[in-house]
């Protein structure tokens, strides 16, 4: 694929950004074309869930230079529901338990959202269950779960793959999973990817967070990226991940310093 | 204690002739009623300096007529079914106006388990009552009817009363007065309404007393949705027997001022209650609850749960104390006591207290009151729902844990809508 068919969906372009005073984005950019799966790689600290967060637009987390294009709208001036409606969907790496709000509910007024900004009608609730259904097999999650509140009670291997399920219902433009593998047992982590994988499409575009190449095995990348200080400090292929693996973070750390 | 201002103390006493006049009642009642009024006089009523009722907005009592508004002039409009809710399946229906049986809009029971019975006025009236009960007085010395439920023992009953108030109360006042009694191991499921029919400013003053024997079952579920510019005080006292168990949810939406003071004494070994409340104030509406439970025998049971939302200029106050009087060993109560903060002007408070005076006991108690969680705003808004929506799914779910304990489905989705109409979100009663 060369860079004139690429048709770029994400475009963050110097990105500066500080949390509570703290400097953590130090001019980052990246560029993330539809069809294209990124992994974004780094040590601790890093910025990487800054990252995450600045895209989703999350209170707190404050810009301080650079831009970001997403679909050549300017994405830092939408409000998050905004962002979500057009098309970008967050992963948490700790979603947020919220007892009494059934998932079922959630899942139904995130559809109708999207649905209602691009003029539709609201979604069928007969149809919809149906669908629901047809993708918690594949997330391998109990019926049960429909009626449970969101996150509530649920083990770290669930509620990741309660994020994927969103991921697959809600269909994004441009996923953003910040630390989906994190805490996952193999089991788990292969019906997460078979997810992720489900997703993969010319339209559709995805962004790996992750701490270690283990994902990767199962979600094959197109690019990596490591991300060192708040910046992008090397690209490459999925080689690059194995290799990062074998050497450790210290070698591009330490290449970027 | 305080005494009443002497203006405030005449004209009690006038209407109170008047009352007794009207109704031309047989002289040991007519005797009750004047010793309920001369307890109260001596009493007086409550004021925000009182611990127990500062919280409360007493300011009306100044202004409002106390002659019932059933002896007034008739309303301009009869209460008619239309303006009822949707009738509960298998469920006896009584519905009073203005304090006074409406028999052509009732349903009544037809077994003959219960025993039913009207009185008028107060069979019975304290000489004195505790400070906390003296609006219980107040019913006393000017109820006209007297509503009481006596259950057979080992029998069971399910029963709806309606609490409407038609009246203005520059024209008169509400006394519903209640009572329940229920025999050993019979099961009683109770639901007490108070609504008003119109968008009228009604006065009502309801006392319901109730007593379960050993091994009886109580579901209470009282439910306040007056209008908006009514003003309630109501004052509930119940006795738990041996190994009886009270259930009594309570959802108070209504009212521009209400009080519900609640008194439960567990007397008997082994008894158990459920107390749970869920309370919505907006505009300038004061919702103010006080409850009192008394562990007074080993072993008993408290669970205690309130949840209230104070949104725009509103004040929602629960103060729920738990008293374990010496000897009640093995006392387990729990108090969960939760207010969200829902507007820059209003105000909430939470106050647990357990008094406790003997070993052995395990008594736990959470209170909090705060905003929504910031957390799952952001988790909702991601989802790409509104900021709207997202806070009302997100208050819904603050009262969920008392809704959930409503096991009458049908009369679950009427609260809920209920609720959901007093947070404004048609987007939120579709989902239900």
């Amino acid at each position: 694929m060369t860079m004139s068919e690429r048709q770029t969906l994400l475009r963050i372009e110097d990105l500066h950004a500080r949390v509570e005073g703290k400097q953590i984005l130090n001019g980052l950019t990246l560029e993330v074309a539809a069809g294209e799966v990124h992994a974004l790689m780094g040590p601790n600290g890093s910025g990487k869930s800054t990252l995450a967060y600045v895209l989703a637009g999350r209170p707190g987390y404050e810009v301080t230079a650079g831009r970001v294009l997403f679909d050549g709208r300017d994405l830092l001036t939408l409000a998050p529901e905004e962002r979500a409606r057009a098309g970008l969907f967050l992963g948490f790496q700790y979603p947020v338990e919220i007892p009494g709000v059934n998932n079922v509910y959630l899942l139904k007024a995130a559809v109708n959202a999207a649905r209602k900004k691009c003029g539709l009608p609201e979604v069928d609730a007969f149809e919809f269950l149906a669908m629901v259904r047809e993708k918690m097999k594949l997330m391998r999650m109990e019926d049960s779960f429909l009626s449970r509140g969101v996150n509530e009670g649920f083990s770290g291997g669930e509620k990741k793959r309660n994020e994927i399920l969103q991921m697959l219902v809600l269909e994004p433009r441009l996923a953003v999973l910040d630390e989906t593998d994190s805490g996952l047992d193999i089991d788990a982590l292969k019906v997460v990817a078979a997810g992720v994988n489900s997703q993969r499409s010319p339209e559709r575009a995805c962004l790996l967070i992750t701490h270690y190449q283990r994902l990767l095995e199962y979600v094959a990348p197109d690019f990596v990226h490591v991300l060192v200080r708040g910046r992008i400090a090397r690209s490459g292929d999925r080689t690059l991940a194995l290799e990062l693996e074998r050497r450790g973070y210290d070698w591009v750390a330490g290449e970027a310093a | 204690m305080s005494s009443l201002n002497s203006a405030l103390a005449e004209r009690l006493a006038a209407e109170h002739a008047g009352t007794a006049a009207a109704l031309g009642e047989p002289a040991t009642s007519a005797e009750t009623r004047r010793r309920a009024l001369e307890a109260l006089l001596a009493s007086g009523l409550p004021t925000s300096r009182d611990e127990n009722w500062k919280y409360a907005n007493l300011r009306p009592l100044e202004k409002l007529r106390y002659l019932p508004a059933s002896l007034a002039a008739p309303a301009s409009a009869p209460v008619t079914v239309a303006v009822l809710p949707p009738a509960l399946p298998d469920h006896a229906r009584y519905v009073f106006v203005d304090g006074v049986l409406a028999p052509a809009l009732s349903a009544p029971l037809d077994a003959t388990a219960a025993t039913l019975a009207l009185q008028d006025g107060a069979s019975a009236s304290p000489s004195s009552a505790s400070p906390d009960e003296r609006f219980a007085l107040l019913n006393a010395a000017f109820a006209v009817q007297s509503f009481e439920v006596r259950l057979a023992a080992s029998c069971s009953a399910q029963i709806e009363l309606l609490f409407v108030a038609s009246g203005d109360s520059a024209q008169g006042a509400s006394y519903p007065r209640l009572k329940l009694e229920v025999a050993p191991g019979a099961r009683l499921a109770l639901i007490e309404r108070h609504l008003s029919a119109a968008e009228t400013a009604s006065f009502v003053n309801s006392t319901v007393t109730v007593a379960l024997d050993a091994g009886a079952s109580l579901s209470h579920y009282r439910l306040q949705d007056l209008s908006s510019r009514s003003v309630l005080f109501d004052t509930l006292s119940a006795s738990l027997a041996r190994s009886a168990v009270y259930r009594l949810h309570a959802a108070a939406t209504g009212g521009q001022s209400a009080r519900s003071t609640m008194k439960v004494r567990l007397a008997g070994e082994r008894a158990e209650l459920a107390l749970g409340v869920a309370a919505l104030g907006d505009r300038q509406q004061v919702q103010d609850i006080y409850a009192l439970v008394e562990h007074a025998a080993p072993n008993a049971r408290t669970e205690q749960i309130f949840r209230g939302i104070a949104a725009a200029r509103s004040r929602v106050a629960f103060n729920g104390k738990i008293v374990v009087a010496a000897g009640a060993h093995g006392t387990d109560s729990r108090q969960s006591l939760k207010g969200l903060l829902a507007g820059p002007e209003a105000e909430i408070d939470v106050r647990p207290q357990l008094e406790i005076y003997t070993d052995d006991v395990r008594c736990s108690h959470g209170a909090t009151a705060g905003k929504l969680d910031e957390q799952m705003l952001f988790y909702l808004l991601s989802r790409g729902l509104s900021p709207e929506v997202a806070q009302r799914l997100l208050k819904w779910a603050f009262l969920g844990d008392v809704i959930a304990r409503t096991d009458l489905p049908a009369l679950r989705r009427q609260i809920e809508a209920r609720l959901a109409g007093q947070l404004r979100d048609e987007a939120l009663r579709e989902l239900l």
